[in-house]
């Protein structure tokens, strides 16, 4: 039971992107923010802390490439950018200590990153035209705002799953 | 230099930005086909979407149902005003379609471009990150759908199938910022009747750019856009839109004209993939043949 927790749980937030996406209210679709969903990267962020470090940085590996094949169908950007942030941030980690409050911040810090690493290669490769400060105003902080909500409702949690796993894990 | 090849994470780095280089690579190329093991992901992950994508619909359906009963008042009021044209302009299409049907018979011509079967398909997601506009449904390939057929709602054009699977398929949205996305339409509803291309998105505005229009066309305002079907996969008098202005381009020798999409491209749940009954032209004989001239 216990081996199956983690991968559902990601699995459920991997899905719940996409639903998201396509449930939003039409009004808040249509004005010129756009909100991105970041829930499967903050959980995998809050497994890399509370969690087993290089576990976590397995699992931003392997959603990562389910991300590329399942949503974006250009295979390589998450892949490679999810693994990264959560080594980035487990680094970060190390300087401070480990409060709720603390690693809340420091996950959104990781999103940030995520955003503006990801915007920046898909402005190399011209899938985009939009410029940088468009992209600050228009869409990283909604976008920080909105995953600022779930990292608040969802931190306790998260917190409390993922330090039960890793002490059951250590236990055994 | 040694201990700089040394240092085995700056290895590990150098390797994966190789690495990935290579893969964005391979999958920008315009491929025909995904490959088996993306096409069985895709496939596993669709299984698992439609089971928590349906639930999910019926929630919000709920609550936008409750929405809906509170403008019902107006929207009555609006549609009785409607009401009263709409049985003459049905007897009109009646009319129509028999005198269409009967020169058809006369002619002995019973193909057109227009005709086309569709193929139902509920939404099960949509790309989170936004920054690719696609969809995946329900329907691949063993309902009959191809790469490249063009999508639709009940009010118009949406975009087209970009890759298919056994079980889903991938929707490109008319929005998406993609060079290679051109759909061959007309202009209808004037004197004469233009032809261009819908070639990208105006993503402030929300409004479609038609390019490539003579320049010589006077086009009004809310002239309706149609596909054309010389593109040779889409069927003809799909609507995609209206006119909201006309441009001249950045070299004076054509006009954009910017439309407004007749689908709304956010609230989407059913679609209709549209099945052309006409033969498709092999375009890779066409083009073969011309390069062999020059």
């Amino acid at each position: 039971m216990r081996k199956f927790l983690l991968p559902t749980i990601f699995l459920i937030l991997f899905i719940i992107e996409s639903i998201f996406v396509e449930l939003l209210p039409a009004e808040l679709f249509n004005s010129a923010n756009i909100l991105v969903p970041r829930f499967l990267i903050i959980a995998i962020l809050f497994l890399t802390i509370y969690g087993i470090r290089n576990q976590g940085i397995i699992y931003a590996f392997i959603f990562g490439l389910l991300f590329d094949i399942v949503y974006t169908e250009i295979i390589g950007i998450y892949l490679f950018m999810f693994p990264l942030v959560a080594y980035i941030v487990s680094k970060i980690m190390k300087v401070f200590h480990s409060h709720i409050v603390i690693v809340t911040v420091v996950s959104l810090i990781g999103v940030a990153l995520l955003e503006l690493s990801v915007y920046e290669i898909i402005y190399l490769i011209k899938l985009t035209t939009m410029d940088f400060t468009s992209f600050l105003q228009l869409r990283l902080l909604p976008t920080i705002i909105l995953n600022l909500a779930f990292a608040i409702i969802f931190a306790y949690p998260l917190k409390r799953t993922f330090e039960k796993y890793t002490a059951a894990i250590t236990n055994e | 230099m040694p201990q700089f090849f040394l240092n085995k994470r700056l290895i590990i780095l150098l390797v994966s930005i190789i690495i990935l280089v290579a893969l964005i690579g391979f999958s920008l190329r315009d491929r025909d086909r995904l490959t088996w093991p993306e096409q069985f992901v895709k496939d596993t992950t669709g299984w698992v979407q439609t089971i928590f994508s349906r639930p999910a619909h019926f929630v919000a359906g709920f609550f936008e149902n409750v929405t809906d009963l509170q403008n019902t008042y107006d929207e009555n009021k609006q549609l009785k005003a409607r009401l009263d044209g709409l049985a003459k302009l049905e007897a009109d299409v009646q009319q129509l379609t028999k005198d269409n049907k009967e020169l058809r018979e006369i002619l002995d011509k019973q193909d057109t471009l227009s005709a086309f079967k569709p193929i139902q398909a509920t939404v099960i997601g949509r790309n989170p990150d936004r920054w690719h506009e696609l969809l995946i449904i329900d329907q691949g390939e063993i309902n009959g759908i191809k790469r490249n057929m063009a999508v639709i709602t009940a009010n118009g054009l949406i975009g087209k199938v970009k890759s298919t699977r056994q079980f889903t398929s991938t929707i490109q949205l008319l929005s998406a910022m993609d060079p290679t996305n051109r759909i061959s339409a007309r202009i209808e509803g004037g004197a004469k009747t233009y032809y261009g291309t819908i070639e990208g998105y105006d993503k402030d505005r929300e409004l479609l750019k038609m390019k490539r229009i003579p320049y010589e066309a006077k086009i009004e305002k809310n002239q309706l856009v149609m596909t054309s079907g010389l593109g040779g996969i889409f069927p003809r008098g799909l609507p995609i839109g209206k006119v909201v202005e006309v441009v001249p381009d950045e070299y004076g020798l054509n006009q954009t004209a910017y439309l407004k999409p007749g689908a709304n491209f956010y609230d989407i749940e059913h679609v209709m993939v549209v099945k052309r009954e006409m033969l498709q032209p092999d375009l890779g004989e066409m083009i073969d043949e011309k390069e062999e001239e020059l």
